[in-house]
């Protein structure tokens, strides 16, 4: 199969991005005004933001830290500087994306200086990362060498009918032409767990899958919450959903039918090429934040009544069926396909016009909520804080 | 012309996700009288709507007995918990999960 080309960054560990921040990762909230304050300061730079990171322990803590050492690894970001309240936790993350990604890192804290002079010292590094990075040119690359990442949000009957499949038709292209393609949801396929759990290429990997989906109803469960009894909802029941098995079905042909290669631990980076599974919540910003993590470079997702996810440095093409949503929403959409919805297009054509506007998307052009910055950096947490 | 016409008036679109299918979705609303066609394994079949069925609900392409399997996406979503006519809409008065319940 052919692979198409596109223009993106080469870096240093041989991935590729398609986009060139230098990024501005808090620690924990001191961090937080340091890097917003920059980031409005030196073009160029992205403030990954946001508020934890302080008396976190065990497995939580864990994945915040991959969470933030992900990000700065990541192909979209050509340099990070890593900004917490002192110099211990915010060196060692800075150190790990530096060992990791092979590219610059800077590490600045803010005890002992104050807030000021921390975005005084962090903008002279952001200036000088800025203008380093910018030398940097895009180059032809192939699209199979990009970690693409998939959700759907806000769906209704039209995902179902038109964006899911489309998603689904453009993922086994990917797959096909040796690329990563990766998914998550774990509530989501409730109903169609067995049928995911089927297409796994080990028994090892279906098991897995079974004990992370298990043990999330499990949870809900001890919370008081029934996942499987309360689906499908009123809404969905009003739109013509029946069962929860046909839910699931909507949701799942976002992904596309071949061989899943194993399952991926939350912001876990695919260790091979081919489709994975994520253990990741169904919140967009939460998702979409973890497969940034992993390395993923672009993602798609499919809306019906028009979430508007984006994230700091990895763009996401939102993709509708729906026509109201379409028309309404235009400034959160980037590709519409309602012309499925109205029998007027196939899922073929939908997934080529996916593919096509997926491949500007790699070569620079900004996606929907790039453009509006719905900047959705959020850090999933597994418990409270101490 | 005529048969042109007649096909422009009368026929709705519904979407068949799978061959294996035995429901399709309403891409419009249905109202009885109105005719739908599907293409399964090459063979077309004209199927007359008995009742009102909204945009997104399901219609039954063939006659369903009870405890029949009801298939979209070409997977099993549920049974039927009573015969269903071709033509008809089906939902959860008529089918039911067979995970959960």
């Amino acid at each position: 199969m052919e692979v198409p080309e596109i223009m993106g960054y080469k870096r240093e560990d041989g991935s590729v991005g398609i986009r060139n921040h230098v990024a501005l990762i808090a620690v924990d909230h001191a961090g937080a005004p340091v890097v917003e304050g920059v980031s409005k300061l030196i073009r160029g730079t992205e403030a990954v933001s946001h508020q934890y990171g302080r008396l976190q322990f065990g497995k939580d803590l864990e994945l915040t830290f991959e969470t933030l050492i992900g990000t700065g690894a990541n192909p979209n970001v050509a340099a990070a500087i890593v900004v917490g309240i002192e110099p211990n936790w915010t060196g060692k993350i800075a150190e790990e994306i530096e060992k990791r990604s092979k590219k610059p890192v800077r590490a600045v804290h803010v005890i002992r200086k104050g807030t000021i002079e921390a975005i005084e010292e962090t903008a002279k590094h952001a200036r000088q990362l800025v203008s380093w990075a910018t030398e940097l040119q895009r180059e032809p690359c192939k699209l199979s060498d990009l970690i693409v990442g998939t959700k759907c949000g806000a769906s209704d009957t039209t995902s179902g009918i038109a964006a899911n499949p489309v998603i689904g038709v453009v993922g086994g292209k990917i797959v096909d032409m040796g690329g990563t393609f990766i998914f998550g949801e774990t509530t989501e396929l409730a109903g169609g767990e067995h049928i995911i759990a089927e297409r796994f290429e080990t028994e090892e990997g279906k098991k897995k899958f079974l004990e992370v989906f298990n043990r999330y109803i499990e949870f809900a469960k001890s919370q008081g919450a029934d996942i499987l009894g309360s689906q499908p909802t009123q809404e969905n029941i009003a739109g013509g959903l029946t069962t929860i098995e046909e839910k699931a079905l909507g949701n799942i042909q976002k992904v596309p039918n071949r061989p899943i290669k194993g399952v991926l631990d939350p912001a876990e980076k695919p260790p091979g090429k081919g489709l994975w599974f994520m253990d990741t919540s169904s919140s967009a910003q939460e998702q979409v934040t973890l497969l940034a993590a992993a390395g993923a470079s672009v993602h798609l997702f499919s809306t019906g009544q028009g979430n508007t996810v984006g994230h700091q440095i990895l763009p996401v093409i939102k993709i509708t069926g729906n026509p109201i949503t379409a028309t309404k929403m235009s400034d959160n959409i980037d590709v519409d396909v309602s012309r499925i919805t109205k029998g007027e297009m196939s899922l073929e054509e939908g997934g080529e016009k996916v593919f096509e506007y997926m491949l500007k998307v790699c070569s620079g052009k900004l996606t929907a909520a790039e453009i509006v910055r719905h900047d959705n950096f959020a850090i999933t947490r597994l418990y409270p804080s101490m | 012309m005529t048969s042109y016409l007649r096909w422009c008036v009368l026929q709705k679109k519904v979407y068949l996700h799978n061959e294996k299918d035995n429901v399709a979705v309403a891409l419009e609303d249905l109202e009885p009288g109105d005719t739908v066609v599907v293409n399964r394994n090459g063979v077309k079949k004209e199927i007359s709507v008995k009742e009102k069925i909204p945009f997104g609900h399901k219609i039954a392409l063939e006659t369903i007995k009870k405890d029949g399997e009801v298939y979209k996406y070409g997977a099993l979503i549920g049974v039927a918990t009573k015969d269903i006519e071709e033509g008809s809409h089906v939902h959860i008065h008529n089918i039911k999960s067979l995970k959960y319940n």
